[in-house]
């Protein structure tokens, strides 16, 4: 079930609000139950058929969890096979298909099975990692409640997308969280906001992209760089928008889920942009694969061999094509050159330079990551620097920015943090007016944006989330 | 202060979000169709084991629920006057707003002329078979091709939206020329309005069809034609005729799309014979007192392009008892529905097929049956390459 629907908007969540919160709060098990209750059914949402694995995933963690925690004899043994079969159903689900078709294309005879991607393995498989890490390494103490355990794991406000989340954070409020009116209100209002995000300006700078990534023999230099340009705000205000309702639904149940977005566009090189762009899974990486290879203290060539197998990894982890693999290694490289080569003299260049050098990138990088085909790939990256079939400019160019001028105005501003100078202003001026505006203004806009958005919503076909894939 | 503000926007938010269900709960069985859009709402989902196994069902009753809202039109047309009269969108729902006339967005991607040669000549391959039955039922067919509203005023695209003109253009001459070569003579409307200096009043300018007075135009260039081929055909001249503009709001199928919120003065026309010629009439089998011109009761009640004839039906039979007169059949689109007001007056009786809605004989029996003397097949441009409903015009 996706946040930017009539069924999740005006059934799931009166249902799951009216039903938590007319739980008294003492009784804690109580609500934990119906929040697990109605993860399931969330999930559920999308098909019967999605649970066994779920299921299985939770169970099997669980259960291995705690025969790998210390002390344990062949923990070992039981966190290798752990990894091994997370792994290995991840492959299977999400793999499969692209492996198989791979040796179609080499010549090879094999038949493709039709495999249902469960929604969202990609996120709850490398919680359920970071939890078995965690619990072998000792970090953390195993769940011996499996009820709790699933509800870590199937926790519908982060389950389709993440945030990624660890245990060692999540479990504290479990049992001991406090919901007040004012954490309501700070994640009903950023809720609102993701919404908006998602519906009136991802939805609308999609059709940009979708616009230009068609063209085929149509595409000209400025549909190219106006699609890969509304393309990369498309993808952020797409997933910092469900990241914002997922955090924002969690602050309304007293959970302070983890932010996974810093502003990335402000980003002064690609290693800085990484550290602002889903930072959860960046996090995850870091602590689960790079630093286990051995990470920075090591020989340079070690160290490189390190970030490309990270970065193949982030790739396939974001889609099961070549052109997920092909982004991958392209920000191996992009990184190792930063880190080994030219990242000394990025930073003696002024900061609007280098802002430009890593907007530039980025957005060479969500071809990658957009294109459908290594063809496409090509096309779009030749016309991005001149060489297109349609010339420099066509009509198709001028009608999206007319059509969309104010998303493309909008979503500028909206993706620098803006909203904060604004506050610090507001908040510096110490007017009756401005305080007035700091104490109403942000619920109020996030009232009509919640309208405005359910209006487009219901004017507009269903589209659903671009994350939802991986 | 802070508190308060938290807590009424709280419940203001979880009113808005009771409120949707309960709207839902109470009046979702209300309502059965979506008028400004065209079409039926969703119905509620049959709830069975494979739709819940495979989320089927979760994606229909987000389907039915969304169309079940409360207050949905309202809503709707809200939005359209936002992203018409405030953000200024050159494209609304799919309709492009120009200064003069609503046309449809056209997707950039086109087929190029070269690509219809070929399915013309399939196609007309099977009117030439209909043609042969018609003859040797003992009548004679001819084809009257209209150009669509879009491809009327196809000038009036702005430079950077795409017209398909070339594509249009094309496609017509590829399908005219393949009627022709197969011996079928091919009544070219667009060629007719062109001779007259293509006035921008034969058609409508939020409608994708013509108005009456560009059907009228259509009228006599048909009955010129059938004439000069040695019918003698009684024809209704403009004498005959006083042209009224009712005073009713004109809704078009395109202004009908941005929910009458363009502002639009056109008003539509009818030609009220001076001395009606008399008919009976049946719709689909059944007596019918439709008069031509179905008219609103008041002046301040809309009015559509099926206030002719009363819209569409399978079967419509006029006679207006003159044995002297042929036997005409008439098949095709909508467009025929303003000219039958006129053509009925030339024949003994006049059949009016809609094949999209008439399913009780092939149009070969239908033919072997009544045995027409004159067929008309009237399409606009737009469905010249379509091979059902009015295109399924032979089956073996």
């Amino acid at each position: 079930m996706a946040f930017s629907s009539v069924a999740f908007l005006f059934g799931f969540l009166p249902a799951v609000l009216l039903f938590y919160f007319l739980t008294p709060s003492r009784l804690r098990t109580g609500r934990n139950f119906l929040l697990l209750v109605f993860s399931l059914a969330f999930y559920l949402w999308g098909g019967l058929r999605l649970l066994p694995v779920l299921l299985a995933s939770c169970v099997g963690n669980w259960a291995a969890a705690l025969l790998a925690s210390t002390g344990r004899r062949w923990r070992k043994g039981v966190f290798l096979a752990g990894i091994f079969l997370n792994l290995a159903a991840l492959g299977y689900f999400k793999y499969t298909g692209f492996l198989l078709g791979s040796l179609q294309t080499l010549g090879l005879s094999v038949a493709t099975p039709a495999i249902v991607l469960p929604a969202g393995i990609s996120f709850f498989t490398f919680q359920a990692i970071a939890y078995l890490t965690d619990v072998y390494r000792g970090t953390i103490p195993p769940e011996r409640s499996l009820f709790r355990f699933t509800l870590f794991m199937a926790f519908f406000p982060q389950l389709l997308q993440g945030p990624i989340l660890r245990y060692g954070a999540f479990a504290p409020a479990l049992t001991d969280r406090q919901e007040t009116a004012a954490d309501a209100q700070a994640g009903a209002t950023r809720f609102c906001f993701g919404l908006a995000k998602k519906v009136l300006l991802a939805d609308a700078l999609g059709q940009i992209a979708d616009g230009a990534f068609a063209a085929g023999d149509r595409l000209t230099v400025s549909l190219a760089w106006l699609g890969a340009i509304a393309y990369t705000l498309q993808l952020y205000f797409d997933f910092s928008g469900y990241t914002d309702m997922a955090i924002g639904l969690g602050r309304v149940f007293g959970f302070h889920l983890p932010e996974n977005f810093n502003y990335p566009y402000l980003a002064k090189s690609a290693s800085e942009f990484w550290r602002r762009w889903h930072m959860t899974l960046s996090f995850w990486f870091r602590d689960y694969v790079y630093i286990p290879l051995g990470g920075n203290r090591c020989a340079k060539g070690r160290q490189l061999v390190n970030l490309f197998i990270v970065w193949m990894l982030t790739g396939l982890w974001h889609g099961s094509a070549w052109n997920f693999v092909l982004w991958g290694l392209y920000y191996a490289v992009v990184l190792a050159g930063e880190k080994f080569l030219w990242g000394r003299g990025l930073e003696k260049l002024p900061a609007a330079l280098r802002h430009g050098y890593a907007l530039v990138l980025i957005i060479v990088g969500w071809v990658f990551f957009r294109a459908g085909s290594l063809a496409q790939v090509g096309e779009m990256l030749s016309a991005l620097f001149g060489a297109a079939p349609g010339g420099a400019w066509s009509g198709e160019t001028a009608y999206y920015l007319r059509q969309f001028r104010w998303e493309l105005l909008v979503a500028i501003p909206a993706a620098l943090p803006v909203k904060n100078a604004l506050q610090a202003w507001l908040s510096g001026r110490r007017s009756r007016l401005s305080g007035v505006t700091l104490a109403v203004g942000p619920q109020a806009l996030a009232f009509c944006l919640f309208g405005w958005s359910v209006v487009r919503l219901l004017s507009s076909t269903f589209r659903s989330f671009l994350y939802f894939q991986f | 202060m802070a508190k308060k503000t938290d807590r009424i926007f709280l419940s203001c938010l979880l009113a808005v979000l009771l409120a949707v269900p309960a709207g839902v709960a109470l009046w979702s069985h209300q309502e059965t169709s979506a008028y400004y859009e065209n079409r039926a709402l969703a119905q509620f989902p049959a709830l069975t084991w494979e739709s819940l196994w495979d989320g089927s069902f979760a994606s229909a009753f987000e389907s039915w629920y969304s169309d079940h809202v409360p207050g949905r039109t309202t809503l709707l047309k809200a939005d359209t006057a936002v992203q018409m009269q405030v953000l200024r969108r050159p494209v609304v729902n799919g309709i492009l707003t120009t200064q003069s006339v609503l046309l449809p967005f056209m997707e950039y991607e086109e087929w190029a002329p070269e690509s219809y040669p070929g399915p013309a000549k399939t196609i007309a391959a099977d009117y030439q078979k209909l043609d042969a039955h018609i003859r040797a039922n003992g009548g004679s067919f001819y084809f009257v091709g209209f150009p669509e509203q879009r491809v009327y005023f196809e000038d009036l695209f702005p430079s950077y939206l795409s017209s398909h003109q070339k594509e249009a253009a094309g496609a017509d001459k590829a399908f005219a020329d393949a009627l022709t070569a197969q011996g079928i003579p091919f009544l070219d409307m667009g060629a007719v309005y062109d001779a007259q200096g293509h006035p921008a009043n034969f058609y409508s300018a939020v409608d994708h069809h013509y108005n009456y007075y560009g059907a009228y135009a259509a009228y006599r260039a048909i009955l010129a034609d059938l004439n000069a081929d040695g019918w003698d055909l009684p024809v209704l001249e403009e004498d005959d005729l006083e042209f009224q503009i009712l005073p009713n709001p004109y809704i078009g199928s395109r202004s009908r799309k941005l929910y009458n919120l363009w502002p639009n003065e056109e008003r539509a026309v009818i030609g009220v014979q001076r001395q009606p010629v008399a008919f009976t009439r049946t719709d689909n089998g059944q007596n019918s007192d439709k008069p031509l011109f179905v008219l609103p009761q008041t002046a301040d009640l809309p009015t559509t392009y099926n206030l002719y004839m009363g819209g569409d039906f399978g079967e419509t039979v006029l006679k207006t008892n003159r044995p002297t007169l042929p036997k005409a059949l008439i098949f095709g689109d909508s467009f025929t529905n303003a000219m039958e007001t006129l053509l009925y007056a030339s024949f003994d009786e006049t059949r009016i097929l809609d094949l999209r809605h008439y399913t009780e004989k092939s149009l070969k029996d239908y033919i072997s049956d009544y045995q027409p003397d004159i067929v008309l097949c009237v399409q606009n441009d737009t469905f010249y390459y379509t091979t059902t409903g009015n295109g399924a015009v032979w089956e073996e």
